[in-house]
């Protein structure tokens, strides 16, 4: 056994708490120097007196040579209140201590083809990650309820903005699924990336489909154990024809859109 | 070092600690988190005879101090569990129980044949689970007809039969009598209590319901389990293994005044997936502190005050 293999058990450090947009906070959280992790993975927190961990997709996290850098090191997460969990979270102080295990799951491909990311609401993150990751490459175009809800603090890092209502100001009005047409037409991506609420997925999974486009989703499900054992998050896959079940936290959150039964 | 081990009519452990089944997989998923090799034994997730696809609705729900779960035994099948995961677990060190799910008499007796034909040494009968419609519940719930079942897997099975007892049942004692007369080697207890989870929330005028029914299990469900074994101690000859909302050391040693011979720990591995391990290292730090050498001697004393 190395210790390499047991290093998903991590306790971490607030190193930054704010809230960004409507009940939606940017949480920063000072890792081990071994931590690793990749786009569309994501960690799961041990909220006090919680059976069930929550589990948060990773926004950003710095690594590599720049260790001068303040975010060095440093995971973030940004998270919508929703609950006791999120509350719990939403009220961590900085030098707090955070108990989480990570990074689970399988993320999103990495390679450089022309990517375009789709956001809706909290899913932004995840995609924002994939862009930082791929140095800013990709294009990420994000849907939101209204202003409110933009976090503030990727508000310049969004390509394009949709609010439902249109008091996003000068960008689009209405849901990003709207828009997803003009932009493939535009944009021309040999592969889509969406995380979203399970409506925007489907829906860009099928549009995806339809342009002949590769399209990546990545699920949310209710989480017990995060790690693959309790068979709590299982989705269906067809796979050529033959259905079988997945774990969105083991074998996902990330999966291609036209293996899932929506 | 003090000594660890349960060694009681056809249980031998080398340290009391156990994981429950459908709480560990089949192991391997935890390497992330801990060394596997240290554990008591681990009890794999149920197995039937063909692979089961499980529930199709939401399968979890957090209830206070708990869980609701509703899995529907979702599992590879035997032939896949013989040919992928045994090797892994036998290359590894790894003692374990296997947890069989028959959907009647005859599945689990063939269940049990594969497993003794494969040598492997001890099995757990999953008489008890609340989330298939047909099969295992009935098992657990009558006396007679658990009988009959655990003397036709006796026939055809050497190694340590243990039969995992329900707690939704009137009285457990005369189940796991009958368990014990047919040939079990031992019984654990508790299974999943019945529940159902439920959160409602109220936006823009209107109600919002999510719910699973399904087993409850957790920290919530600790004193059912404890009167459970209480009861059994006072009417088994055989070693009963406790289990049911243990989450600490001080957990375990409330199941060892109740007189069980060994816990495996649930739910909790999902809270904190290197709780076994650590429940391991304080159990031995304490007894090393404390002057007892055996474990043995430490459950003679915890015993001493458990109530009759
Ligand atoms: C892989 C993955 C990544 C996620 N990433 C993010 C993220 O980056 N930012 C973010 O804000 N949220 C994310 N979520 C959702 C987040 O986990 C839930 O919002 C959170 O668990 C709610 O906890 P709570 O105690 O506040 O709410 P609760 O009171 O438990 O429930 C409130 C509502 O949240 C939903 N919920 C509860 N538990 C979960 C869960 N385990 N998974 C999904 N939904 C749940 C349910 O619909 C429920 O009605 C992610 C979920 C998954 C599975
Ligand atoms: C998600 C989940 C799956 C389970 N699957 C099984 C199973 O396959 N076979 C079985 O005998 N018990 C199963 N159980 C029951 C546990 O092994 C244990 O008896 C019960 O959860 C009580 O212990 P705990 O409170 O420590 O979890 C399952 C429990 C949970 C939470
Ligand atoms: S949350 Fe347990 S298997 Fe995915």
């Amino acid at each position: 056994m190395t210790i390499e293999k047991l290093k998903k058990m991590n306790k971490g450090k607030v190193t930054h708490i704010e809230r960004v947009a409507n009940e939606m906070f940017l949480i920063k959280i000072k890792t081990a120097p071994d931590f690793s992790s990749k786009p569309g993975q994501f960690i799961s927190i041990l909220c006090d007196g919680h059976t069930m961990r929550r589990p948060f997709s990773i926004m950003n996290f710095a690594k590599g040579n720049c260790s001068t850098a303040p975010d060095y090191g440093v995971i973030s997460l940004l998270f919508k209140k929703k609950g006791d969990g999120t509350a719990y979270i939403s009220a961590l102080k900085v030098g707090d201590t955070v108990d989480f295990i990570g990074a689970m799951g399988n993320g999103f491909s990495l390679n450089n083809e022309k990517i375009l990311l789709v956001g809706a609401g909290v899913g932004v993150a995840p995609v924002y990650y994939l862009k930082k990751y791929l140095n800013d490459a990709p294009r990420l175009i994000a849907g939101f309820q209204n202003a409110d809800e933009i976090p503030a603090c990727l508000k310049d890092e969004i390509d394009f903005i949709s609010t439902d209502d249109g008091s996003g100001g000068g960008q689009g009005k209405g849901s990003i699924i709207d828009f997803l047409e003009e932009e493939i037409r535009e944009y021309q991506p040999d592969r889509i990336c969406v995380c979203g609420p399970h409506i925007v997925l489907k829906l860009t999974s099928e549009i995806a489909k339809a342009h002949d486009i590769p399209c990546e989703v990545a699920m949310e499900k209710t989480m017990a154990c995060s790690i693959g054992v309790c068979r709590g998050c299982v989705i269906t896959l067809n796979k050529n024809g033959k259905l079988e079940n997945a774990s969105v936290c083991k074998d996902g959150p990330v999966f291609l859109g036209e293996e899932v039964v929506w | 070092m003090v000594d660890l081990s349960v060694k009681k009519e056809k249980l031998f452990l080398k340290n009391p600690i156990m994981t429950a089944s459908g709480t560990f997989g089949y192991a391997d998923e935890f390497e992330d988190f801990i060394d596997v090799s240290r554990l008591g034994a681990v009890v794999t997730k149920a197995i039937s005879l063909k692979p089961r696809p499980g529930n199709s609705w939401n399968r979890v729900i957090e209830v206070t101090s708990g869980m609701i779960n509703s899995i529907g035994l979702e599992n590879v099948g035997i032939e896949k569990f013989i040919s992928d995961k045994l090797p892994v677990l036998r290359k590894k060190n790894i003692d374990f129980v296997v947890n069989l799910a028959g959907s009647g008499m005859d599945e689990y007796v063939e269940l049990a044949r594969i497993c003794d034909a494969n040598k492997i040494h001890a099995v757990e009968l999953n008489v008890s689970c609340p989330n298939v419609k047909s099969g295992c519940l009935e098992f657990g719930t009558d006396a007679r007809t658990l009988g009959e079942l655990v003397k036709s897997v006796r026939e055809v099975y050497n190694g340590c039969l243990i039969v995992k007892l329900t707690p939704n049942v009137t009285r457990i004692e005369d189940i796991a009598l009958a368990a014990q007369e047919n040939g079990a080697d031992a019984v654990s207890a508790i299974n999943t209590l019945k529940g159902l989870g439920m959160k409602l929330s109220f936006k823009n005028g209107k109600f919002y319901r999510e719910q699973v029914i399904g087993g409850f299990s957790g920290m919530a469900v600790k004193p059912v389990a404890l009167g459970v074994v209480n009861r059994l101690k006072s009417v088994l000859d055989i070693p009963v293994i406790g289990l049911g909302g243990i989450a600490s050391m001080q957990d375990v040693l409330e199941f060892f005044a109740v007189g069980a011979d060994a816990v495996q720990i649930g739910t909790a591995n999902f809270t904190t997936p290197d709780i076994s391990v650590r429940i391991i290292d304080e159990l031995s730090a304490f007894m090393e502190e404390n002057g007892f050498r055996t474990l043995e001697e430490l459950k003679a004393v915890l015993r001493h005050f458990s109530p009759r």
